[in-house]
């Protein structure tokens, strides 16, 4: 696909996603039944999630475009890494953020250290350190090495993070649709959730081929100055 | 009349209002009065305003830094 195609196609799915998270919002106020037991508060979910899941397919992408471009040294792979790299840490912090919001109200308390939260907040400062790493160093081309590496050891903690309740005895509740059994939602609540998860997943492969784009940008731009100087 | 009738006149309805006092002493002031908390409410609206400024937020930094790429090789 060429610059423009990215643009366009990263451009369309944002449209998309933004009247996407209208149609969310709507069906969550309107439209869904309320849950019993924890009351409107259970509609945070239906933001955090999906918030969860994307940040989870980011840093997942992240990793993997790292690992890739470990191994075939293509700057297109580092750039890919570099724009999904920094989705998820828009969605990990939006998950990071709805979370503690339901948690006052479910639990009493904003944060709690049980072993979810901490390896998430934990994956989120991982990612943080993948920033880091890539400003920091010297040598750019060093950078973007000790980056990747970063985000495959990042990406290693998702697992541990989905498993994490399983595991321990945690706070946090269990699965309610990745799990062996069947999902545990009503139907209406079920359907917003997965409209929800296509929404946020919409929203971020738009931005991301959008940031993706303006790293080719960048570097064609940098390529003209290297140019312009020789 | 006799004075056992008045007394009863005049005693019943005194009964009563002493009743209905004792009733609204033992009853709150309406500033007291437990209300209904709105804290869920508002705490949904906060979750649902966080994503709204996070990913517009990411959408108008992609786009400021993309004019500003674009003009820079437009230049």
């Amino acid at each position: 696909m060429s610059g423009k195609g990215i643009r366009l196609t990263g451009a369309a799915l944002t449209v998309l996603g933004l009247l996407g998270l209208i149609l969310v919002y709507w069906l969550s106020f309107f439209w869904v039944s309320t849950e019993v037991s924890q009351g409107i508060a259970q509609r945070i979910f239906y933001v955090h999630v999906p918030a969860a899941w994307t940040s989870f397919l980011a840093f997942g992408i992240a990793a993997f475009t790292s690992g890739m471009y470990l191994w075939l040294r293509d700057e297109r792979l580092d750039r890919a890494a570099l724009a999904a790299a920094e989705g998820g840490m828009v969605f990990a912090t939006i998950m990071l953020l709805t979370g503690p919001l339901w948690g006052k109200i479910a639990w009493g308390t904003y944060w709690t250290w049980d072993p979810r939260l901490t390896s998430t907040l934990l994956l989120w400062f991982i990612f943080l350190g993948y920033f880091m790493v890539r400003t920091g160093t010297e040598n750019p081309e060093k950078g973007k090495r000790f980056a990747a590496v970063v985000a495959i050891i990042g990406a290693l903690d998702i697992p541990f993070i989905h498993l994490s309740v399983v595991w321990f005895r945690t706070l946090h509740p269990d699965p309610v649709v990745l799990k062996p059994e069947r999902p545990t939602l009503p139907a209406d609540m079920l359907t917003l959730l997965l409209v929800s998860l296509g929404v946020f997943t919409m929203l971020f492969m738009g931005l991301f081929l959008l940031r993706y784009a303006l790293e080719n940008l960048r570097a064609e731009a940098q390529a003209r100055s290297r140019e312009a100087t020789a | 009349m006799t004075t056992m009738r008045k007394v009863r006149i005049f005693a019943l309805p005194l009964f009563m209002l002493l009743v209905a006092a004792t009733d609204l002493a033992g009853q709150l002031p309406s500033s007291q009065l437990p209300t209904q908390s709105l804290k869920p409410y508002w705490h949904v609206f906060i979750a649902y305003a966080i994503v709204i400024v996070m990913v517009l937020g990411w959408v108008v930094s992609i786009a400021r830094r993309l004019t500003r790429v674009e003009a820079q090789l437009g230049e």
